[in-house]
């Protein structure tokens, strides 16, 4: 390996390993790139484009992405407010950016539109914890049990839209998106 | 690779389907239903001002919504006003007076037989004898 070359691999080993004013950009840019698709979609309930999204970002961006959810969600409270929803966000995002790394070797869109549709039909579930913290504190674990399944019936019909949607969404972009990933990065 | 691969996209395949059909039989099996029939309620409503006003009706309405229309619809004084949301209808006004969460923190809080509601006005069922409340109330 000459001298250069070695150069070259230093410096890439190491902007691997911390942010670099390149990837404090593209962060900017992808929380950009999130907030437009959810306002464009903002029409449709339950269809939303920020779980596909953040499931190419983990992939292409690794590890870096732990910047990416926070400051997308303090982004959120900033633009909407800071409702239940929001505190919903804190644990319900973070998840499924896990996953994605967990599978981050995976390469099959059948397999990110399957991981992204459970995720979308799994949500309703995963948001009614909070009504379960809400309601135990009120009247205890009978009660936050009752007022998170009867949050979760209601709305499991949307949740069924939500994994139509992340599953057509991941099946027609994947392939073009992580295209253009590989052509910037 | 490629086995690995064809092996995860088999399993993601197969828990999605299963989760598909258990929130389906979830849904069927515990979603808010009523039975037709003429049912007589009341609905009570209690502005800022703390004074409540009674609505009795006579109604086939299977859900709670339609009662309220049937209300407005009568010439009894009954009015509400709301928003169409994911989750239903969002009821703003009632009996011209605006509840606005976001200037005051103030909403309509829908009570059923005394107790806090668990579904909104659309999945609300009509039973028999019960009785519905709107009371405007504020966060505190």
């Amino acid at each position: 390996m000459n001298k250069l070359s070695s150069t070259n691999t230093d410096t890439l080993s190491k902007s691997k390993n911390r942010f670099s004013t390149l990837d404090v950009a593209r962060i900017g840019l992808m929380i950009a790139v999130i907030e437009v698709s959810k306002f464009a979609l903002s029409a449709f309930p339950n269809v939303e484009l920020t779980s596909f999204w953040l499931i190419m970002f983990t992939l292409f961006f690794g590890w870096k992405v732990v910047i990416l959810v926070p400051a997308f969600i303090l982004v959120e409270g900033a633009v909407y407010g800071v409702h239940l929803w929001w505190i919903m966000y804190l644990y319900v995002w973070p998840l499924l950016v896990f996953l994605t790394w967990l599978f981050r070797r995976t390469e099959s869109v059948w397999f990110w539109a399957f991981l992204s549709g459970i995720f979308g039909l799994c949500f309703g579930g995963l948001c009614s914890l909070t009504y379960f913290v809400i309601g135990a504190s009120a009247g205890g674990v009978s009660a936050g049990i009752k007022s998170a399944f009867t949050w979760w019936i209601a709305g499991i019909p949307w949740d069924f839209v939500h994994c139509a949607g992340n599953f057509l969404f991941m099946m027609v972009l994947y392939r073009p998106i992580k295209y253009a990933f590989k052509r910037i990065s | 690779m490629e086995k690995k691969n064809n092996k995860k996209i088999v399993i993601g395949a197969v828990v999605l389907a299963a989760l598909l059909v258990v929130f389906a039989a979830v849904y069927f099996m515990n979603k808010p239903t009523a039975g037709a029939g003429a049912k007589d309620i009341t609905l009570e409503v209690t502005g800022s001002d703390g004074v409540t006003s009674d609505y009795s009706l006579s109604t086939d309405a299977e859900y709670l919504r339609e009662a309220m229309d049937e209300l407005s619809e009568n010439g009894s004084g009954f009015s509400y006003e709301g928003s169409d949301g994911e989750y239903g209808v969002m009821v703003e006004v009632v009996n011209g007076e605006r509840a606005s969460y976001a200037e005051d923190g103030a909403y309509w809080a829908l009570y059923v037989n005394g107790e806090y509601g668990q579904y909104g006005c659309d999945s609300q069922p009509v039973a028999d004898g019960d009785t519905y409340s709107w009371k405007y109330e504020q966060a505190q």
